[in-house]
C-alpha cells in the first residue's frame, strides 16, 4: 500500500483491494508456473478473482487423492477443488496452506520474525544463555503429520536453535587475531599512565561464550511412539524424486538468518515439495564464515504415502573458505563471491565429512 | 554542469542516471564533506534516522512520513547502502539532497559504507548490474572516506552508527580520528561503526573474536564524561523500528521497514525537538504496486522448483 493511506481517513476502497492483491500474489505463487500468468492477468482485470471462470487441467487420475484444507489457499490445480479465496485486507499476512494425502497432511506456516517481547521471551526463557541471531522467523514451520499412525516431524526455529552449542566454536572472525593485538598494544603502551584507555585485560577474553556461528544439527523434531531408525543403508529415490512429476504443494521459507556482524552468513531454510506419490523436504543450514570457512548441514526427508514410509538423510559438508573458493572456475564470471551465495555451488563444491540415514515403515 | 533537481527527480523515480552524472555528484559530495568535522554539530529540532539498505521506497516513505528535506533537518546514521535493489538510487538521494539543502541532512558513515563490505553484501554487484562496470561504485566508495563519524545534537545527543569505543572516551577524541580512509579492521574507528550495547558489566570481547560490546555502565559513563544524555545509534534490526535501553540512555533507530523484503519488522526515526523531548515515527514498507512504479520488489512468491 503506498504512504499516502495514513492521510486519509474511514476505509479507502484501494486499500482493501492492494491488500487482496498482495494476499492473492502469495497464495498464486503456489500455483504451478504455466498456470499462473493466466491466473494473474484474469485476476489485475477483475480485482476479485471468479474461481467459477477458471479453467482447470483434467486431473491425470480419475479420482485425486488429496485434499486442500486451507480455504484461504488457491484452488488446487491438479484436482480442480473450487475454494473461494477469502483474503483478509490486513498485514502482515500470515499464510498456512495445509494439503492431505491418505493419512498424511502437510501444513506449513509463514510469519515475520519475532517481535521484542517474544524475542525477550526466547532470550530469557526458551533459550536461555545464547545470543540470538538477528532474525528470527519463529512462527513458521514445516509439519508432516502421519494421522493414522499419530507420529509427526515438524521444523522450526525454537528446536533447531536448541541444537545451538553454548560453548566456544573454537572459530574466529579473520582479523581476529590483528584486532586482539592490536588492542592487546594499545594496553600496554596506556598501562604507565593508565588514563584514557578504560579497559580491564579481562576484557580482551570472551565473557559469553556461545556458538556464534549458529551450527545446528537439527533434523527436525519427531514426534510419536514409532521412531526413525538408522539405517545408513538406505538412500533416497533419486530417480523418483528428479522425475518431473506434478508439484501439489510447495513452500520454501527460512527459521532463522544472522549475518554474523558482516562477517559472513548463517542461515536455516526449510523447503518442500509434495508430489502425489512422495512429498521431499530439504532443510539446509548454510554458514559462511568470509575467509575461513564454509559449512552446510543439509536433512532431507522423503516419504513415499503408498508405503507409508519415510526417509531421513542427514549430510556435512565443510571445508576452508580459500578451497572452496579456488574451485570456482567459470561458472560465475565476473564475481567469484557470487559462487559463495549458491548454496547448490558451495554443496557440490564442498567436501562431505559425514552422511546418515534413517528409515521408518508403518 | 546537471540539473540538480532534475536529477533528484529521476532518482525519486528509480530511473538511470549516467556514469558521468554520479561522478560529478560524488566530486561536489566529497568537497562539501571534507570540511565537516568527525563530529558534526546539529541543531534542533532534527528528525535521527537509523539503516536504510538500498530500501529506496521506503526512503521515500521516510521522507514523507517526517516532514520533508524541504521542511525538516535530518541525520542519517549510515548504512544507506546494501541487502536492497536500490542502493545506488537511496545514496545519490542522500547526496543530491546534501548538496541541494547542505544545512539540513548530515551523513554518518555506516559500517557497510566501505569497499570491502560492499563487495560481499549487494551494492557492488549492483552497480555491475546496473552499469556493466564498477566505476560509479568506485566514485561512491570515494565519497564513504569521507562521511562523519558522529554528530552532535545541542550538545545533548550523541548520534554514531555503531557504538562506543573504549579507545575514544570523549567527542574530542573522536575529533582527533583520521576518518579520510577505509574503515580499518581494528581501532576507534573501527569500534564506532561496528560496536554493539549489550548486557555486559565491561567491555567485552565478542565471541567471533573481533568486535566489543558494551554495557550500561559503559553508556553512563560516556554520557556523563561528555555531559550528554542520550546515544542514537542504528546497526542493529529491531521489530518495532526502535528500541531504548540502560534506563533511555542508549536508543537504536532502524529506518528499514520488512528488512530484506522478508522480515516483516517496522521502521521508526526518532525526531528530538527543542525542548530535548523525543518522539518516534513508525511506518510500514512500502508494497508491491504498480502505480508508485516498484512492481520489480520481489515479493514473499516462492521460487517452485525441482530441487533434489
Amino acid at each position: 500500500m503506498s504512504g499516502r493511506r495514513y492521510n486519509t481517513k474511514g476505509i479507502n476502497v484501494l486499500e482493501v483491494n492492494s491488500a487482496r492483491e498482495a494476499h492473492a500474489r502469495t497464495v498464486h505463487a503456489r500455483l504451478p508456473v504455466n498456470q499462473q500468468p493466466q491466473q494473474q492477468r484474469e485476476f489485475a482485470r477483475e480485482q476479485i478473482p471468479v474461481p467459477s471462470r477458471r479453467v482447470f487441467p483434467r486431473p491425470a487420475t480419475a479420482t485425486p487423492r488429496h485434499v486442500c484444507n486451507n480455504p484461504n489457499n488457491p484452488p488446487c490445480a491438479r484436482c480442480g477443488t473450487t475454494i473461494i479465496p477469502s483474503p483478509r485486507a490486513t498485514l502482515p499476512l500470515e499464510d498456512c496452506p495445509s494439503v492431505t494425502i491418505d493419512n498424511w497432511t502437510i501444513s506449513t506456516r509463514k510469519r515475520p520474525i519475532l517481535n521484542s517481547q517474544e524475542f525477550e521471551d526466547w532470550e530469557n526463557n526458551r533459550l536461555k544463555g545464547l545470543a540470538l541471531p538477528e532474525m528470527i522467523f519463529g512462527n513458521n514451520y514445516v509439519r508432516i503429520e502421519n494421522t493414522r499412525d499419530n507420529w509427526s516431524l515438524e521444523f522450526n526455529a525454537l528446536d533447531a536453535l536448541k541444537h545451538v552449542k553454548l560453548e566456544d566454536s573454537g572459530i574466529r572472525v579473520a582479523y581476529s587475531q590483528k584486532w586482539i593485538n592490536s588492542k592487546q598494544e594499545k594496553h600496554k603502551r596506556q598501562m604507565p599512565g593508565g588514563a584514557n584507555f578504560d579497559i580491564e585485560e579481562s576484557s580482551l577474553k570472551i565473557a559469553h561464550q556461545y556458538d556464534w556461528t549458529y551450527t545446528t544439527k537439527y533434523r527436525g523434531t519427531e514426534e510419536g511412539t514409532l521412531r526413525l531408525q538408522r539405517d545408513d543403508e538406505a538412500s533416497l529415490p533419486i530417480d523418483k524424486l528428479a522425475r518431473p512429476d506434478n508439484i501439489l504443494f510447495f513452500d520454501d521459507m527460512i527459521l532463522f538468518e544472522d549475518e554474523l556482524a558482516d562477517n559472513g552468513i548463517s542461515m536455516l531454510n526449510v523447503k518442500i515439495r509434495v508430489m502425489d506419490e512422495r512429498l521431499l523436504i530439504l532443510s539446509r543450514f548454510f554458514l559462511r564464515v568470509d575467509d575461513v570457512l564454509i559449512r552446510v548441514i543439509d536433512t532431507r526427508v522423503c516419504i513415499e504415502f503408498q508405503e507409508n514410509k519415510v526417509l531421513r538423510e542427514f549430510k556435512e559438508y565443510e571445508g576452508a573458505y580459500k578451497d572452496v573458493i579456488l574451485r570456482h572456475r567459470s561458472s560465475h564470471s565476473h564475481d567469484p563471491k557470487a559462487a559463495l551465495r549458491d548454496s547448490n555451488w558451495v554443496v557440490q563444491n564442498t567436501p562431505l565429512v559425514s552422511r546418515q540415514c534413517e528409515s521408518l515403515a508403518f | 554542469m546537471f540539473d540538480l533537481d532534475r536529477v533528484i527527480s529521476l532518482l525519486r523515480q528509480g530511473r538511470h542516471i549516467t556514469e558521468e552524472t554520479v561522478y560529478a555528484l560524488c566530486l561536489l559530495s566529497q568537497e562539501l564533506l571534507m570540511n565537516e568535522s568527525n563530529v558534526t554539530h546539529v541543531n534542533t529540532p532534527v528528525t535521527i534516522c537509523g539503516d536504510i539498505h538500498g530500501q529506496l521506497h521506503d526512503l521515500l516513505t521516510l521522507f514523507e512520513k517526517s516532514g520533508g528535506i524541504e521542511k525538516s533537518r535530518y541525520i542519517f546514521l549510515g548504512d544507506f547502502v546494501d541487502r536492497g535493489f536500490y542502493s545506488l538510487e537511496s545514496f545519490l538521494l542522500l547526496l543530491c539532497y546534501k548538496l541541494r539543502y547542505p544545512d539540513r541532512i548530515t551523513l554518518i558513515r555506516g559500517n557497510h559504507e566501505t569497499r570491502q563490505i560492499t563487495k560481499v553484501y549487494g551494492f557492488y554487484d549492483e552497480i555491475m548490474r546496473k552499469y556493466g562496470n564498477s566505476n560509479v561504485w568506485r566514485y561512491c566508495c570515494e565519497v564513504f572516506d569521507y562521511l562523519s563519524l558522529g554528530a552532535i545534537i545541542n550538545q545533548s545527543v550523541f548520534c554514531v552508527h555503531g557504538g562506543l569505543s573504549p579507545d575514544v572516551m570523549t567527542i574530542d577524541e573522536i575529533r582527533s580520528v583520521d576518518r579520510k580512509q577505509e574503515v580499518p579492521h581494528e581501532g576507534a574507528m573501527c569500534d564506532l561503526l561496528w560496536s554493539d550495547p549489550d548486557d555486559v558489566d565491561t567491555w567485552s570481547l565478542s565471541p567471533r573474536g573481533a568486535g566489543f560490546l558494551f554495557g550500561g555502565q559503559q553508556v553512563q559513563e560516556f554520557l556523563s564524561r561528555n555531559g550528554v544524555d542520550l546515544i542514537a545509534r542504528a546497526h542493529q534490526l529491531v521489530m518495532e523500528g526502535y528500541k531504548e535501553m540502560f534506563d533511555n540512555g542508549l536508543v537504536t533507530v532502524w529506518s528499514a521497514p520488512n528488512y530484506c523484503y522478508r522480515c516483516g519488522n517496522v521502521a521508526a526515526v526518532l525526531r528530538i525537538d527543542d525542548d530535548l523531548s523525543r518522539s518516534y515515527t513508525i511506518f510500514e514498507a512500502v508494497q508491491p504496486q504498480n502505480d508508485v512504479g516498484n512492481t520489480i520488489l520481489p515479493t514473499r512468491k516462492p521460487q517452485m522448483d525441482y530441487f533434489l
